[in-house]
Order: structure tokens, then sequence, then C-alpha cells
């Protein structure tokens, strides 16, 4: 499998450098260029917007930035080419950055929205700081001078190609190490990516950087390519371009990124010639029926889901051939475009011909290391109260979900929390782990206070949890869910993975033998390769619970554990969790089942309206009046 | 002092224009947790439609309800085909791109049909400037506000007094209790959209006597309105109008004194700042997200 | 039997296609959408009428001319872009076109590097000629009236003969409008006066209260303008908001009808150079102008840009003896012809006799331009005295007072 790859991969790049030999015309070679240079745009863009699932409507902004850095180097410093790529893309990474700043406050419309307003101000200042920049009547360049010899064409192609093939590289290793499951964790679940302690902030920074910096390095090389800038370029028609392109290619695929460069630099230029455009929407009409109907065939489409992309793409070619003119319709047909994409070909060209031919995307292996232990013994040593939670109040409004609640756990115990429904458990959870932040009141935790820390900060500090929503991230494989967990255990940065320095890749293996531990010892071994949204409901709890445990917590919070869960299953889970408190690990247990409650917990507190009404041993507290009346109602 | 008080004036005026669209926003906000990308084409539409029907003969002031018409179409056919389908397969990334796709599809019809060039949009009324306190007003610029805060005004009155005012506070309080109820939400949300692109078509035919009328005229007015509405937060009817005076103000200050190159500055970096620092907006109440 | 027949006449067809002459491919680059698209479009269709009456009468060389027209949006990159395409991919003999100075000084680097000639028609700023000066050989021509005719023109038609002392300059934030104002600049310098305001605005501007409050705060008698149709009409509307109505002389743009349309009432009475106007002052003028009425029809029996058209089709006949005259589509032949035409042309604007030499790559000069005045939504001649004596073709005169020193380009 992997040679073949290899081998198709080293045909395509020869391929791709023969070509401006080939074809020896200097007009279509800048056309490949650009479709270079638009790709590694996409590659970055592609982890915002595939990999942590934000829409950035920006990123012209930055790829404008990059050109500008370079061109304005060159016009006021007369700066050579190693000089003005590397401080493009510096500088489109600083402002990544700061574009980051204001967007870690947000998501959704709101990050979009605040993309916007970015790349707008950024596209205005360019246009109205002449001084710097010329303003609208823009900078005129040349093709870069190595080592005394100006580049031709064809040499500046091949450095194009060369940055290409390094961005490739760059954006493929980032993107499987710890740093692309954490942003690929953002999105699947903010809340519980925070609880894993991979914090959502600085990930999403992580995340806008780097593909700042790409765009940097693609907008510097464009400059060149296009020997000439201004500042109307960047607009937002051409950040909806990126977009278009990347969900038309395809999210979290470099085929795709690529696959949607081509298409959004020729469509233009098919649209401009008629006649090729007609040839070229008949080829894909009857692209487009042949893998239907072999997905028909092979029983993985539903017949209506199949027919629009059909109807469409012949629509499409009819409606060639009817106009005389289609440049004036250029955007609407992007337009339409981007509808049908959105809605029908959610996982792009590229994911629908795999669905189609039944062709899985690459699950990591990681070939078996030594067996690792699961879990490390948590420290027995140190304070006998582990958890103390004093005067806590919760309120939202008017409304007080937590009323003054005291809650003490001992170290090595399982300790229950029950209450009827909107009794404030889980709210005290999310106090706990720093979801909420109390409205007074202490939490003490192994001698530190937690409350007005941020809970990826708590997280790792020592507490973990499952939620009562199954928090998963869902497009994540088993073993993936489980390596976020393990984010902590991490220590390469950047460099080593781009790089694949030993530590990394000793790093790598040795926290894949670690996930795998994990799953076994929660029974869920043979579903490692599992998405995890694939996965039964019952195992997705436990899975859940084995991706808590990767944090090595001594706290462990369990929120509802055995709800929905079978007879059968509940056993298992019993088995767990005692498993769990045989390795060290203290446990706080939110459950309604009252067998597992009175079988595994040492002690049980009570809430009720946001108030502790009892505590003690189980069978105490099952037959004490207060706690009766409050799940069944008062008495006659 | 005269001039600053003719920077006050044309920025109110201008500041009403961004309260209204930013109205639009918060309807669907309100209702359906979606805004729509393309609510500045929304307005565009509306003033082209309206010079239009105004080049055909028809009266400005009965073209006014016309124009309200086609906006409460277009919104809802922009919730039938951008947002429907998004809120039924909860994808949040689907209503962003298909708003902002049907707002380029409306965009590229509307120069095509009505041209790529500017045009002149017949004022109604007198185009001399009348005196107040020492600056020139148009009287056009009075229409705006009169006409902005009476629309607001008429759809608060909407929402509380009617009925179908309260279907639509309850759907968007909680959208599946209001369907228990009985209460159609589609209907409601498709409403609330119609609604917002009318009120975004009437900005239109008030604005356009005032600016140049053309297929780009709504690209940078919508951005500024969701700034507004952003500033003003996305809950609170006052806050939009506070809004909308900061930043028309801001904008026609920053005009004179700076450059005009820079006059839509001052309004987004607001924007930034106040996503930063309360992103509920100046007047908007924080939401607790239950986990 | 029937297959071998078809693939036989086939062929035939074939051979005798190939034998029929190649066309003489002509690029056409102009802003067809936008803001400058009536200038652009006026130009292409007086283009298309040379085009036509030229293949009509036989073609160049037997051959007929193809023109391969490209819309630049009036954006330079654009103009970068299809300058590329023009040249390696449609293979063009010559390059008619640029409307905006913009656009011509970002894409004509591309034009002189194949060698492939280009004759500006419409675009006016100083130094699209001069880009090249320095090597050998240049390739840019122009048969448009440049800035440094207009300028001090403007000047001169403000200052001298209307007698303002103050005057304020609104220009746009192109290259046209800030090459221009620069120009402006240095031909109120020849006149001892400085502008009491200076000030810019971008391409789509709107509201223009701000520059035209301190124009008139510093006591403004008169506005010269060096922008286009669109942004023009606002600075009219503009005054109008005010109150505050002052003269308006500017570059040869406020003839655009976009101006006229949308500045109404405001805008009349505003004063540009102009190379044509159009009045049937001469047979030639005449002729043009019905055959183009009669051919694109447009609304009001009024060409969009008068100027724009009557230097477009003069383009077109230009390159066509340039052509006739070299015996081939070489690049280095067409220039050297034309920079020794040896046949008069006879064009709309002027009859050309010898209008380029090796060193002098400008058409016009400064005694052809004449005043107009944009009047009753039409572009008429300003002074009564230009339109009695216009049917006296005004021809280029190598020692014409007026114009602006070329200063030596950097």
């Amino acid at each position: 499998m992997n040679l073949k790859k290899l081998v198709l991969g080293a045909v395509a790049v020869a391929a791709l450098a023969a070509f401006p030999l080939a074809s020896g015309n200097p007009y279509y070679i800048h056309l490949v260029e650009t479709i270079m240079i638009y790709a590694i745009v996409l590659f970055g863009l592609d982890i915002v917007v595939g990999y942590t699932g934000q829409v950035s409507l920006g990123h012209a902004g930055l790829f404008g930035i990059g050109a500008y850095t370079a061109g304005v180097l060159i016009l006021k410093l007369d700066a050579p080419v190693y000089l003005t790529i590397p401080a493009a893309i510096a500088v489109a990474a600083v402002f990544g950055a700061m574009l980051a700043l204001p967007a870690l406050r947000v998501t959704g419309p709101y990050l979009a929205m605040v993309t916007l307003a970015f790349g707008t101000i950024i596209q205005i200042l360019i246009n109205e700081m002449t001084f710097l920049t010329e303003g609208p009547m823009g900078i005129t360049l040349t093709k870069p001078t190595v080592f005394g010899h100006q580049l031709d064409e064809t040499q500046y192609y091949w450095l194009v190609m060369a940055c290409l093939a390094a961005s490739l590289v760059f954006v493929h290793r980032v993107l499987r190490s710890q740093l692309g499951r954490a942003f690929e964790a953002l999105r699947g679940s903010p809340v519980a990516s925070d609880c894993m302690g991979v914090s959502v902030y600085r990930y999403k920074v992580y995340a806008f950087v780097i593909s700042a910096a790409l765009a940097g390095l693609a907008g510097s090389l464009y400059a060149y390519s296009e020997q000439y800038i201004s500042p109307n370029t960047y607009n937002f028609e051409l950040t909806v371009m990126f977009l278009l392109a990347i969900i038309m290619g395809g999210r979290k695929t470099r085929t795709g990124a690529l696959l949607g460069a081509a298409i959004i630099v020729m469509l233009p230029k098919l649209l401009d010639d008629l006649e090729v455009f007609r040839i070229g929407a008949v080829v894909l009409a009857v692209i487009v029926a042949v893998s239907v109907a072999v997905g028909l065939k092979r029983g993985k489409l539903a017949k209506q889901a199949a027919a629009i992309p059909v109807v469409g793409s012949i629509a499409l070619a009819a409606i060639s051939f009817k106009l005389q003119t289609m440049t004036d319709w250029r955007l609407s047909i992007f337009g339409l475009i981007t509808l049908f994409v959105v809605y029908y070909l959610q996982d792009g060209i590229v994911g629908f011909v795999r669905n189609a031919l039944n062709l899985k995307a690459k699950v990591d292996a990681g070939a078996g290391a030594a067996p690792a232990t699961a879990l490390t013994r948590a420290s027995s040593q140190g304070e006998a109260e582990l958890l103390k939670a004093s005067g806590v109040l919760m309120q939202f409004g008017g409304l007080k979900a937590l009323n003054n609640v005291d809650l003490v756990v001992q170290r090595g115990s399982i300790h229950g929390l029950i209450g009827p429904n909107g009794s404030g458990k889980s709210t005290m959870m999310n106090v706990l782990t720093g979801i909420y932040q109390p409205t007074a009141g202490t939490v003490v935790f192994a001698g530190s206070t937690v409350n007005g820390r941020t809970s990826s900060d708590i997280a790792l500090s020592g507490i973990a949890r499952t939620f009562q929503n199954v928090q998963l991230f869902g497009e994540m494989t088993a073993l993936q869910n489980v390596l976020v967990g393990l984010h902590h255990s991490f220590s390469s940065n950047l460099i080593d993975v781009a790089l694949h320095l030993p530590r990394y890749l000793r790093e790598d293996r040795e926290q894949r033998a670690r996930a795998r531990a994990l799953l076994d010892f929660v029974g869920l071994g043979a579903l490692a390769a599992e998405e995890a949204r694939n996965l039964p409901y019952g195992k997705q709890r436990l899975l859940e619970i084995a991706r808590a445990l990767a944090l090595d917590p001594q706290l462990l919070l369990l929120d509802e554990p055995a709800a929905g869960l079978t007879a059968p299953d509940i056993k298992e889970l019993l088995e767990i969790i005692r498993k769990i408190r045989g390795a060290g690990v203290t446990v706080i247990l939110i459950e309604h089942h009252m067998d597992v409650v009175m079988s595994l917990c040492d002690r049980v507190s009570v809430l009720d309206f946001g108030q502790k009404i009892a505590e003690g041993l189980p069978a105490e507290v099952q037959a004490n009046e207060k706690v009766i009346e409050a799940y069944l109602g008062g008495g006659a | 002092m005269q001039i600053l008080t003719q920077l006050v004036f044309s920025g109110i005026a201008l500041g009403m224009i961004y309260a209204v669209i930013a109205f639009g926003y918060q309807l669907t906000f309100a209702t359906s947790d979606t805004l729509n990308f393309g609510q500045g084409d929304a307005l565009m539409l509306g003033a082209l439609v309206g010079l239009s029907l105004v080049g055909w003969g028809v009266n400005y002031w009965m073209m006014i309800p016309l124009v309200c018409l086609f906006g409460a179409v277009q919104g809802a056919v922009v919730e039938r085909i951008g947002v429907r389908p998004a809120l039924k397969i909860k994808s949040e990334f689907g209503w962003i791109m298909s708003t902002i796709a049907l707002g380029i599809i409306f965009k590229n019809v509307a120069e095509n049909v009505w041209g790529r060039d500017d045009l002149k949009f017949p004022s109604p009324l007198p185009e001399a400037p009348m005196k107040f306190l020492g600056a020139n007003v148009l009287p056009m610029e009075v229409l705006v506000i009169v006409g902005a805060i009476g629309m607001m005004l008429a759809v608060e009155l909407f929402n509380r007094k009617s009925i179908y005012g309260k279907a639509v506070v309850a759907t968007f309080n909680d959208r599946d209790a209001a369907k228990l109820m009985g209460i159609n939400t589609g209907l409601v949300i498709t409403f609330s959209y119609a609604l917002s692109s009318l009120t975004a078509a009437f900005a239109g035919v008030l604005i356009a006597p005032l600016t140049l009328t053309g297929a780009t005229m709504g690209a940078v007015l919508g951005l500024k309105a969701f700034a507004v509405a952003i500033i003003g937060g996305l809950t609170s009817g006052m806050g939009i109008i506070v809004g909308g005076i900061i930043l028309g103000v801001a904008e026609t200050t920053t005009g004179f004194y700076l450059s005009t190159g820079y006059k839509d500055v001052p309004g987004l970096v607001l924007l930034l700042i106040v996503l930063a620092v309360k992103p509920a907006g100046l007047f908007g109440k924080t939401a607790i997200k239950k986990v | 039997m029937t297959k071998q027949i078809w693939t036989a006449v086939a062929l035939a067809a074939m051979a005798w296609g190939a034998q029929a002459a190649e066309p003489i491919k002509i690029g056409v680059s102009g802003p067809f959408t936008g803001g400058s698209s009536s200038m652009g479009v006026s130009m292409r269709d007086g283009v298309r009428l040379a085009a036509d009456e030229i293949n009509k009468a036989g073609g160049v060389l037997g051959r007929q001319i193809q023109l391969v027209e490209r819309d630049d949006e009036a954006k330079n990159e654009r103009g970068v872009q299809i300058a590329q395409e023009l040249i390696n991919k449609e293979k063009v003999a010559a390059t008619v076109g640029y409307i905006n100075t913009g656009v011509a000084l970002a894409s004509q680097r591309f034009y002189q590097d194949a060698k492939i000639p280009v004759m500006n028609n419409v675009a006016t700023g100083s130094i699209v000629t001069k880009q090249f000066e320095a090597q050998p050989e240049n390739y840019i021509f122009r048969n448009a009236a440049h800035d440094s005719i207009q300028a001090p023109m403007i000047v001169e038609e403000a200052i001298t003969k209307r007698g303002f002392k103050k005057v304020a300059i609104l220009a746009d934030s192109t290259n046209y409008g800030q090459l221009g104002r620069a120009d402006l600049e240095a031909a109120l310098k020849l006149k001892g006066i400085t502008p009491v305001a200076v000030e810019k605005f971008n391409i789509k501007d709107v509201d223009m209260t701000a520059q035209l409050l301190k124009a008139k705060e510093a006591g403004a008698e008169a506005i010269l303008t060096y922008g286009i149709g669109p942004e023009l009409a606002q600075v009219a509307n503009g005054m109008t908001k005010l109150g505050w109505k002052v003269p308006m002389i500017g570059s040869w743009t406020l003839s655009m009808a976009n101006y006229i349309d949308n500045a109404g009432p405001g805008g009349e009475g505003a004063r540009m150079p102009q190379t044509f106007i159009q009045e049937p002052t001469t047979p030639k003028r005449q002729s043009f102008i019905i055959n183009y009425l009669k051919t694109f029809n447009p609304k009001n029996s009024r060409i969009e840009s008068p100027v724009s058209a009557a230097q477009g089709y003069d383009s077109v006949y230009l390159l066509a003896a340039a052509i006739k005259q070299a015996g081939s589509t070489d690049g280095p032949k067409i220039k050297a012809a034309l920079e020794d035409l040896k046949t008069p042309v006879e064009g709309v604007v002027t009859t050309y006799n010898k209008p380029f030499s090796k060193a002098d790559h400008e058409a016009i000069t400064a005694n052809i331009p004449v005043m107009g005045e944009v009047k009753g939504q039409r572009v008429v001649y300003a002074y009564q005295d230009d339109f009695k004596k216009a049917s006296e073709v005004r021809v280029k005169d190598l020692n014409a007072k007026g114009a602006l020193e070329q200063k030596k380009r950097q």
C-alpha cells in the first residue's frame, strides 16, 4: 500500500517538474505556477477550516500581507529573495497571531465576521499607506536573483515547486502529529478538548499562525510570479475562492487542496473560452454519472442522494451550450457550485470519489511497540482530603444552581454524588473542572485552589472527567481520541514534528502503545481504528473513560457513566471503575442507577435544588427520609 | 464647529442605516441562531428594484411597500435554500457558506441585470440642503433617520403586542419547546428571514438617494452593520441604535480629520475590540452554554 | 466507398482551409465593465468600426484583422495577466488599448520584452510612452493627448482665461490621478500658483464631503480634477449638497457619459481638454459619427466617450498603415514602420503625417486638443472660436507651445 502511494507520488512530482520543459510556453507555465501557489495557501486554510472547523474570511488578507512584505522589502531595501520569503512568512505569522487574539474569544459566525473585518482592514491599510506600499499604484517586481543569476520563468517554477513540496511535507507531518489531533479535537468538541488539557484558545492560535505563515509564503511567491502587486487583488472574492476550493476539493486532504487550487484557477479561464468549457462540462457530467453508477452498484449511495449531483452536472453542461458568454456569470457559477458542494458534496470531490469507490482514508497504523501499562499508579501520598469544596455558590441570574455546597472527597475513594434531575450535580462537575467559575466559595484540590483557573489548566493538574452528553471527537478514531487525552505527554515542538526528529518519533511510538493499552483496559482494543461516532453508545461511554484516564488523573469525575447502558454493559463498567480505583485514582461518580451507586461508592452525597441534603454511607443515605422525599415527592 | 455639527448629522444619518440593517441581523439571530451573510446584498437588491420601479414611473412612496414585499420574498428564498437545509443537518459551516454563496449570486445577477456602473437614484425630496444648527442637512437624511426608527419601532411593537410576535420570541427562547407547543418553528424562522430582508430592502431605498446605487453597494454596508450589531449586542434593540450612531459619527469624523480612505477602519477596529473584550456587546447579555 | 469519398472531401477542405490567409491578430485591452467602462466600450467600438472597414476593403496585406478583446476591468493586475495571455497564448502582432494609466504602466513591459508594439489610444499618463525611453528600442506608442499637454491646458483655462487665483486639486488615488495631480502642480508652479488644497479620493468613493469642505475652507474658487466619471459625479453632487458651487475644470474624463448622467444639473459647465467633440465638423468626422451611431446605436445618439471612440478608431488605422508598410507582422518591423510612416493617415482626430519618430512616440501635440464643456447633457465646444475653426484639421506641430517639459524618468 505504502509503496504504491510512494510510486504514484514520485511520478506526479516528476511530471510536475517536467511540465515547463515540455510546454515551453510561459503562459501555461505561469498558470500551473499559480495553481501551486494557491495550493500552499489552501494547505494552511485547510488546517483552519477543515481541521479546526472554523470559517476564516480573512485569508486573502494574510496572502496579501505576504505579497506586500516581499514587495515593500524589494521596493524600499532592494532585498534579496532569501530575505523576502522568510520575512513574508514571519510577518504573516505575526499578523495571524494578532488575528487570533480577538478570534480566541468567539466561534462560528462571529469568528467569520472577525476574520472578514480583519481582511478588510488589511486591504484598506495596504491601499492607504501609500508611503509604504504605493497604494493603488502597486509595486512592480522582477523575478528573484539567486547568486547573481536572475531566475527565468522555468527556474522560478522549480523554486515554487520546491516550496510546494516542502509545505506539503510540513503540513502532512504536523497534521499527523499531536498538533493535528489537537486541531481536530477543537472542532469535535471544544469543551472536551479543554477538559483533556488541550487548550482550545492556544491551539486555535497555533492553527491560525501556521496557516498564516503558509499564506505568507504563498503571497511572497505570488508577488514574484505576477511581477506586479496591487491592493485590489486581496479582496473578499479571493477569500471566498479559497474557501470554495477547500470545500470543493475536499477537507482534510492534501489532494483535495491541490484539486481545489486547480479548479479555482482553471475555472475562470475555462469560462473565458466557451468551447473548452462546454467540453469540460460534458466530461464532468460523464465522470459524475460513472462514479454514481459505481457507487449505486456497490450499494454505497442512496438513490435520492445520487440523483442530485448527476442532475446538477448535466444541467451545467446544458446551460453552457445555451449561453453565449459565461464570464459575466462567473461568480454566480461559483456561488451555485458552493451551494451544491455545501449540501451534497460535504466531503468534497476527493471525499465523494473515495466514498463512491470505497477507498478508506489511510488510518494510522502504528505497529506494536512494547505494550505499555495503561495507568501509572496514581500517587497515594499526599493529603487525605484530595478535594475540598467549601461554600460553593453558583448563581445564574436569579437561579442558584448550587447553594452553599460543601464537598470533601477522600483520596482513593469512590464518592457518589446523587440527586434528582436539576439538583446541581453536573453544575458541580462543571465548577470542579473550571467550565463555570463559581459565584462564591472555594475549591481546593491536592492542596491548591482550583476556582479561577482554566479548564485545560485544571485538567493538566490532575482532574479528568467524562460528560453527561457524550463529548467525543466524532470524526477521529477511538485511538486518536485517547491520543488526545495523552496530549500532555508530548513535549516535542513544531520543529521536532516537521523534521521528524528522533524525540518526536519516539514519543509518537510510545504514546500510541499507551493509547492501545488504555483501550484494552476498557475493553475497546479491537475497535481502535473505528471512528468514534460509529461506535455503539455503550462503547462510546467507555471510550470517554479511556480518554479521561489518559490524562493520568488523580481524580476522575464520571458524569452518569451508566446512562443508557444495558445490564451486561453495566457489569463491565463496574469492573472497570473498580480497576480504576485499584490503580489509585479517586473517583467522583454522578449516577441515577442506584445499584451502581450502592455497589461502588464508599461515600455518597445527595443534592437537591442546589443544596446538600444528606451525606454518608450508601446504605444510610438510601434510607434517609429527606432523600426519599426528594426523589419521590412528599408523603401523602 | 460648524463642520463638526455637519459631520455629526451626516454620521447619525449614516448610523441609522447601519442600525436598520443590524436590526435585520438581530431578527434572524433571535429565532435561528443564524445570520444572513448576504444581508448587504438584500439591501442592494432592494435599492436596485426600487430604482427600476421608479424608472417605470411608480411614485417613490408607492414603491416602498412594493420593495418591502420584494425584500420579504427574497428573504424567504434565502432561508429556504440556504439556511433550512443547514439547520437540518446541524451544520454551522453550512449556513455560513450558503448565505455567503447566495449573496454572491445575487450580486452577480444584479451586475448582469442592472450593469456594473453605479446609478443615480432620483430623490423623492428636494435636494437642497436645509440649515439646522448651522450645518447643512439634506431632507433625505432626515427621512432616513425617521424611516429607520419608524421601522424598528414597528417591529418591536409587533413582537410585543401581536400573537405572531410572541411566537417569534418563544422560538427564540427555546426552539424545541416552542415546537412542542404547536408553534410552527420552521415558518417562524422563514418569517424572521423575510422580515430581516424586508428591513434591509427598506434601508436600501432609504439610503439610495444619498449615495450611488449599484451592485457593489451592499458588501461593506453589510459588514459595518454587523459591526453595529455586535457593538450593540445581538439581543438589544437600543444597543444597535447607540452602536449605529457611534459608528456613523466615528466614520464621518475619521473621514474628515484623518483621511477618507481610512473611514471604514474605526468601525472594523471597534468590532474587533468589542469582540475581544465583551463579545456580547455593550448592551447584550452574556449567554451561558449548558454542557 | 462513401467513407472514402467523405475522407477525401474532408482532406481537401482542410488543405484549402490551410491555404486561406491567416488573420492578423490585434489585441484589444480595456475596461469593458466597471467605472471606466464607458471609455473602454467606446474605444472598443471605435476599434471594431475601423477593423470592419479595413477588412471590408480587403484587409491588410491580403489578410483579415482579427481582434482579440479582453476586459481588464481597470485593474492593474488584470492588465498584467491579459498582457501575458495575449502575448504568449494568442500571439498577437500588436495591441491597441489601455484606458487606464495604471493598467498601461503595469502591463506594457511584457510587450516591451516581447518586442510587440502597443498603440496606447486613450491612457494619458505622461510617463506611459517614456517607461522604456532608456532602452535602445521603445515599443510603446500613443495617439492620445498626454497629461503634459492636458495639465497646462487646464491650468491655462483656470488661471489665465478665467482669472482664478485660488484653486483646489481633487484627484483619485490611482496612477492616473496621482500622476495627473503632479502634472497639475507643476503647471501651476510655472504660473507661480500653489493650490490651496490638494485632496485625494478612492475609486468607488461616494461621499466627497470631507475633501470639498477642506477646499471650501481654504477659499478655493475652482476645483481642478483628475479622476473618472463616477467619482467626478460625486464631486459635483457633493458640491450641490453643500450648497457650494464653484467651476470644475479638469482632465478629459469630465466628458464621460457616467459623469454627465450621474452629476445631473450640477455637472453642467465643467470644462476639459478634448481631442474630439461629437460634431460633424469635417467630412471624415461626419462619416465616422454617422457610421458609429448606425452600427452601435448608443442611447440618445450620444457616443459615451467620444474621445475614446475616435482615438480607438485612429489607432487601428495607424497600425494597419504600419503593418502594410512593413510588409509583415514582425514586431520590430512594425515598430520601425511606425517611426517612419511614409504615407499620411487620415484619422478622425487629425491627419497623421509622420506622427512618430525614433525619439518621439506621441502623435498628439499641444495645439491639437480644444476645450470642451458639458452643456445640455452633452459635450460641446467651450469656445465659439474653436467651433467655428473646427473644420480646419489641426495637425501635429512639433513646435507647439504649452506642453510641460518631460522630465527624464529616474
